[in-house]
């Protein structure tokens, strides 16, 4: 008897079951009891299992590429039998009376090229057996398992759909009560003013409330306090630094990283795109520009610095070691962050799921074939050294597709067009028109600002010689004095060598003056007339400095023989190498040096080193064609997307669970309306952010109390146990930041200015600025938000906080929380003139955002008593102690 | 909702969805002193039914990307025989028949690339018999393989997805787009008493998973509540435990009436908010917390160990550094009565380095060295200190690779037969138990799903699978598994 093993998931209906030969012993022998009755070793001849070992896996390899559920040719889909029992377009394809009268039979006998199925150039004719093994399933009633999936069609998957307009004046509120109510959930009533303030304040601006703003809350009784609160709260800068934090999660915002001085990934100064975005948010400006400014500022903005700034979403994606490596991650993170598609997963082949071919995957990568990465100066500032910008450095660079992903097999027969993935049901144009840059951004390197930073650095080299120069004169003077023949020879000689860097720092400066003035004289639109004599001189300058550079090269070496011969290694061997390499050093610096005073023709330059890198004058606007298509108001994901991102961290969960794969995997969420409904206002607000978060935080869903009786919270737990319809607001781990950003506030040490680069990761217990400022790539990110759960700076599309003794050991342990504790206990203490009721009142409030219950506040009296101890001699560590305990309090690290 | 609709909620309904839930015990506490419902509500925990335990602990090592079997563990000299072929032109074509297939729990929508690799591709590394048993492991596993008599090779595994959302669903037993579920780690956690107060029941190794393939979520506790989760331990004995320490002017007394005194204010707070896990968990963490400054570092301070044990480890070897310091705590902790310690190896925040789509042969030497003398000494080390009885150790990966080849020197992802292997822990040694076709392609003798692994482990543990639910959490008949009987010692 042949045992075959049942996947638990096909599990037979009882219906079908009639269909299965049942081994004599089930259920005895063979089946320990436990193992029944969903684990069945059933002898299968059934016709249940034609349909799964035969007809099904013939149909997959003959037909279902173009009749199923990406392709519907003549409407028809044949991966599934429910979808082949539909008919195609024009009808019923099965006769089961007369299987072989039915359609799918005679298509597939046909001998007529234009007939038959698959069509001759697409596949191999079925055999005359398949054909008798489909014609006899079909005599049997076509029997296929009760449940078999059937994937959705894309054109019907809910996230490719247009978003509904809505006119029915629907609100986040309408329709979530509607399924609540049908649900038979009770949604809780709002919070109490104080859980709302901190939650609403938190969550707006990462900080938390002051007391201040506490008591102005809670005393304003007029009805639309809140709102204005919101308003107000929306208007800080510190929202920006908040909300960045988020959208830098998403776009992957990393610092450069490397090992030691080199540099591996992300960028040097990328912490110009973190402005940027702080910037953008607080000045409301449209997600949608944003957009377009991070992936294509160069081709739409190429004069813009402060726009090109945006591009570090482009530039984060460097690797130094390979540019594949580096162009597979912009195309994952690029369709992940903005469209919720997995293009990534067809590199090596087709998307297992989605419209996505592998053709897809590289007319995804043409788009970003041509970019490369550079250093620009800031128009706006001299701040060296600049920032880093995308632009098309090879508008010809040709992107093939790899044979399964194998870079080692490019198909060289077929160069790729670039393309967005071209079954998507997405139907907007996808146009791309080369753009001619103006000559300021082909030219950075003649831009006022690069020559202004080029001259500063010159400048530097002279004053440092200078400087030097000036110490060994003023030893010179002392040692005179001091008449030590021996170091006056010495120090005479460092003097000499000096005197030449600062020639040689001159003699550049004045080359790098001529070149500037030769480029820009060659290069001015019509070129200058003078041309001609201004790179004769600069030719002639930077001749002369070449000279200088020569004849210090030989005083450098002569001071190096110097060196090798009073060396005091012992190791003789070694010696004599030095020796060698330095005597050979001075041999060629003389030989060179003699050319230069020979006026020999191999050191005769023939034209001065021009200043200009020679990047293209055009850009391919293959980007911007991109990011005109994902913003394009009819794309379906990007505002679903966004929204999605949006939510999720108001409430502490995604309407849409895969925040990042709006595919055909991710399944219809249950609030999908609220999505739609946000989508569309978006769209229609001119991707108003602002707007967004403001509809969100005054509905009475996010206003709810998290906590209700018991009644109430035993029976929504039995309906709804994960909160998916937010019967409550989720109680939720504040994110790292916002904990020690929290501290900082409450310790009255916050360093409120913005923006900068980054500041060393190790020193977050030192430097009390905003936790978005601080480092954070690879290996170099703060440790307290490390084990807060931070995002990792490779991928982090949404956070899951832990809660690990660790965290308990930072908040106790660390020299932060101290220092808070203590500054928190000497203001508190001053504020209530010493006064332990008040102080614990004030404590409460200012710690957790809420009153002090009359039991805490007792056991608060109580614990300060017991700590302060025989006639209050330690009163000063007592409120210290006090107040660290309640930094460790759960509620300080959460919101309710 | 209206009164009678409230009231349409029977006091039945009621008592059912008050036992729901972790959280909701507490709920229904107060609502029995309320006088809402009569009966004290259940415990999950007491519903739990203990068995004579064979083993105290458990070490779980999870090579990420799918480590390949035929190279490893199940070595098939059919693949060196037909190497080149179509696998239809091999006596064994029909694999690519079989009903197995459609366990798959996803289906490739282009034929012409599907995943299912068709031409045979030959063994990259020479094999041998091992032991008095005569094991055929791989010749790329000296070390392990010298225990051959205490490993017990579990041959016939399969799982469902062809993807690396497998590595999410080793440590559920769901598919990845079933959602999250508690791991078996937490689920050990849960069930069973700790044995030492100052350590957590449930530590993790080596950088987790990706968040492609289930992140964080491959050792936490999901609906259990985040007490449950597996604490992070990251080896490093120059700092073993980040803020270990509080700052030199607070005494050990000083924090001792902190924490004694914080707890008291959580409690509160959570008397307030008796269905709040997070809160629950947090006043958890803190008392462990206070605990572990002490005891963690001491974990890590090799200072006691011999060379030998140092050298036995490769602590003393660059490429066997970082993992045979995972494996020497992993002896330590649960030394220390630490219950469940799972140890990843092979993160590249990608889908895993053992994921050899091409070059598998000089991908897998190298991996395989890092981590074969370091889990050999492992099991001789517990073995020498009688603590291998009561030590069940298990080294898996999501899935294994195809026989047939890909990219012309590697294989692709292979879900339906691969090894997996247990040794210690009343599992009987110098066995194979199941497995594959003569190419390695499906398990065809006695079949484990992954949860049977699980149920294996929670039997040895003392905890019978079954009774491992909560009210109100479905669990499927699949979620549990069965034990696999056959390979108890």
């Amino acid at each position: 008897m042949l045992l075959i093993f049942v996947a638990q998931t096909s599990l037979p209906s009882p219906a079908d079951m009639r269909n299965y030969v049942w081994p004599i012993l089930f259920g005895s022998v063979l089946f320990p009891e436990n193992l029944l009755p969903f684990r069945m070793e059933v002898a299968i001849a059934g016709d249940l299992d034609l349909y799964q070992s035969k007809i099904a896996p013939l149909l997959k390899e003959k037909c279902t590429a173009c009749h199923g559920a990406v392709r519907q040719e003549a409407g028809l889909r044949l991966d599934a039998a429910e979808m082949i029992r539909k008919g195609s377009a024009t009808g019923s394809i099965v006769d089961l009376e007369n299987p072989s009268e039915s359609e799918l039979i005679q298509r597939v006998c046909s001998e007529s090229a234009d007939e038959r199925m698959p069509p001759p150039n697409e596949g191999v004719a079925l055999k005359s057996e398949e054909i008798d093994l489909l014609r006899s399933w079909l005599a049997k009633g076509m029997p296929s398992p009760e449940n078999e999936e059937v994937l959705a069609s894309p054109k019907e998957h809910w996230s490719f759909r247009p978003i509904p307009q809505r006119t029915d004046g629907a609100t986040i509120d309408s329709i979530i009560s509607s399924v609540q109510s049908t649900r038979h959930l009770q949604p809780l009533p709002e919070a109490d003013r104080y859980t709302l303030l901190r939650r609403v304040t938190l969550d707006l601006t990462g900080l938390p409330p002051t007391l201040e703003e506490i008591d102005q809350f809670i005393s304003d009784k007029s009805e639309d306090a809140y709102q204005r609160t919101v308003d107000r709260l929306l208007s800080r800068p510190s929202y920006g630094e908040r909300w960045a934090r988020h959208w830098m999660d998403v776009w992957r915002y990393s610092d450069w990283d490397g090992y030691k001085e080199e540099l591996r990934g992300s960028q040097r100064h990328i912490w110009h795109w973190r402005d940027w975005i702080i910037e953008s948010l607080n000045a409301n400006k449209p997600y949608d520009q944003m957009i377009r400014e991070m992936i294509a500022s160069d081709e739409l903005y190429p004069l813009d610095s402060n726009r090109l700034r945006a591009t570090g979403f482009l530039a984060r994606n460097y690797h130094k070691s390979n540019r594949n490596i580096w162009l597979d991650a912009t195309i994952e993170h690029t369709s992940k962050a903005f469209l919720g598609l997995t293009i990534n997963c067809a590199k090596c082949h087709d998307h297992k799921y989605d419209p996505i071919s592998q053709e897809d995957y590289y007319r995804f990568r043409a788009i970003f074939e041509p970019h490369q990465v550079r250093t620009d100066a800031m128009q706006s500032s001299t701040d060296l050294p600049g920032f880093p910008r995308a632009y098309d450095a090879d508008p010809n660079a040709m992107t093939y597709i790899f044979s399964r992903g194998d870079d080692k097999h490019p198909i060289k027969e077929k160069g790729m067009e670039p393309g967005v993935p071209h079954q998507l049901p997405v139907n907007i144009p996808f146009e791309v028109s080369a753009v001619e840059l103006p000559a300021a951004a082909y030219l950075p390197e003649l831009t006022a600002a690069s020559e202004k930073a080029e001259l500063e650095k010159a400048w530097k080299r002279i004053d440092e010689a200078n400087d030097k120069l000036g110490k060994s004169l003023a030893k010179a003077r002392e040692l005179d004095l001091s008449r030590s023949v021996s170091d006056a020879r010495e120090n005479s000689e460092a003097i000499k060598l000096e005197l030449l860097k600062l020639r040689e720092a001159e003699a550049a400066l004045t080359s790098l003056k001529a070149r500037f003035a030769a480029d820009k004289a060659k290069h001015m639109t019509p070129p200058q007339e003078e041309y001609a004599s201004t790179a004769r001189t600069a030719r002639e300058l930077e001749q002369r400095w070449k000279m200088v550079e020569a004849e210090l090269r030989v005083e450098t070496a002569t001071r190096g023989l110097q060196a090798a011969e009073n060396s005091s290694v012992k190791d003789e061997k070694k010696r004599q190498q030095a020796l060698d390499k330095a005597k050979k050093e001075l041999e060629e610096a003389r030989t060179k040096w003699k050319k230069y005073l020979d006026n020999d023709e191999s050191v005769q330059l023939k034209d001065y080193t021009s200043l200009v890198k020679g990047y293209p004058k055009t850009t391919t606007g293959r980007r911007a064609a991109l990011a005109r298509w994902i913003t394009d108001q009819n794309n379906p994901l990007a505002a679903r997307v966004a929204v999605n991102h949006v939510w999720a961290r108001h409430f502490g969960s995604p309407l849409v669970d895969s925040v990042f794969d709006f595919g055909l995997k991710s399944p219809k969420p249950p609030l999908m309306e609220v999505l739609d409904l946000l989508a569309g206002q978006l769209v229609e607000s001119q991707w108003d952010l602002k707007q967004l978060h403001r509809s969100i935080v005054t509905s009475d869903t996010y206003r709810r109390a998290s906590a209700g009786t018991p009644q109430t919270l035993a029976r929504n737990h039995g309906i709804d146990p994960d909160n998916q319809l937010y019967w409550r607001y989720n109680v939720a781990r504040l994110d790292a930041e916002v904990i020690r950003d929290g501290l900082l506030v409450v310790g009255g040490i916050l360093e409120g200015y913005m923006g900068g680069p980054d500041i060393d990761e190790d020193s977050g217990e030192k430097v009390f600025r905003r936790s978005v400022y601080f480092r954070h790539a690879y290996e170099k990110q703060m440790t307290m938000m490390v084990l807060f759960d931070a995002a990792s700076p490779s991928e982090c599309y949404l956070r899951k906080p832990s809660v690990i003794p660790q965290q308990a050991l930072v908040m106790a342990n660390s020299e932060l929380t101290r220092t808070v504790a203590r500054k928190l206990a000497e203001h508190l203490r001053e504020r209530n003139h010493g006064d332990r009721q008040r102080f614990v009142d004030d404590l409460f409030l200012t710690v957790l955002g809420r009153p002090v219950l009359p039991n805490e506040s007792s056991a608060s009296l109580n614990f300060l008593s017991q700590s302060a101890g025989e006639g209050n001699s330690n009163e000063a560590s007592a409120l210290q102690s006090l107040s660290h305990v309640l930094l460790n309090h759960s509620d300080f690290v959460s919101v309710r | 909702m209206s009164m009678a609709a409230e009231h349409a909620f029977s006091r039945r309904q009621l008592l059912v969805d008050a036992g729901l839930g972790f959280g909701s015990i507490a709920l229904s506490s107060l609502l029995r002193q309320e006088g809402v419902i009569a009966q004290e509500p259940t415990d999950p925990k007491s519903l739990i039914k203990r068995i004579a335990p064979r083993a105290k602990s458990v070490i779980w090592l999870f090579m990420i990307g799918g480590t390949s079997h035929m190279e490893s563990f199940d070595p098939k000299p059919a693949l060196n025989e037909h190497a080149g072929k179509a696998f239809t032109e091999t006596p064994f074509g029909d694999v690519l028949k079989s009903p197995f297939l459609s366990n798959e729990r996803v289906v490739a929508f282009d034929p012409n690339n599907g995943f299912i690799r068709t031409q045979v591709y030959p063994l990259q590394v020479g094999y041998q018999k091992w032991g008095q048993s005569g094991l055929e492991i791989s010749e790329w596993w000296p070390h392990v393989a010298s225990c051959a008599d205490d490993l017990c090779l579990i041959r016939s595994m399969w799982t469902e997805d062809s993807n690396h959302g497998a590595q999410l669903q080793f440590h559920t037993g769901r598919h990845r787009v079933d959602g999250f579920f508690p791991t078996i780690g937490s689920w050990v956690h849960y069930g069973l008493g700790s044995l030492n107060e100052n350590l957590p029941q449930f530590v993790v190794m080596g950088t987790p998973v990706a968040d492609c393939c289930g992140g964080q979520e491959t050792h936490r506790a999901n609906y259990l509540g985040p007490q449950y989760d597996g604490i992070p331990l990251k080896v490093d004995p120059k700092n073993p435990l980040p803020y270990a320490k509080p700052p030199a002017d607070i005494t050990r007394e000083q924090q001792s009436n902190e924490f004694e005194f914080l707890k008291s204010l959580n409690q509160i707070t959570s008397e307030r908010f008796p269905d709040d896990e997070i809160l629950r968990a947090r006043i958890k963490s803190y008392e462990l917390a206070f605990r572990m400054q002490m005891a963690i570092p001491e974990v890590v301070d090799f200072k006691d160990e011999t060379k030998q044990t140092l050298e036995d480890y490769g602590i003393e070897q660059s490429e066997t550094k970082s993992f045979g310091e995972q494996m020497l705590t992993a002896r330590r902790l649960v030394e220390r009565g630490v219950r469940f310690v799972q140890v990843y190896h092979g993160s590249n925040g990608g889908a895993g380095s053992w994921d050899a789509h091409s070059g598998l042969k000089n991908g897998h030497s190298k991996l395989c060295k890092q981590v074969d003398q370091p889990i050999g000494a492992l099991i001789k080390d517990l073995k020498m200190r009688g603590l291998l009885d009561e030590t069940l150790v298990v080294w898996a990966s999501e899935f294994g690779r195809t026989p047939g080849s890909q990219n012309s020197d590697g294989r692709d992802h292979h879900p339906y037969g691969f090894t997996v292997w247990m040794a210690g822990g009343g599992i009987q040694g110098g066995i194979a138990h199941g497995s594959t076709d003569e190419l390695g392609f499906h398990a065809v003798e006695n079949r484990h799903y992954v949860t049977d692994i699980h149920a294996t482990i929670l039997h040895q543990l003392g905890v019978e699978p079954r009774s491992l639910h909560l009210p109100g959490r479905k669990r499927l008949e699949r979620d549990f598994g069965t034990p696999i009987t056959a390979v108890l010692a």
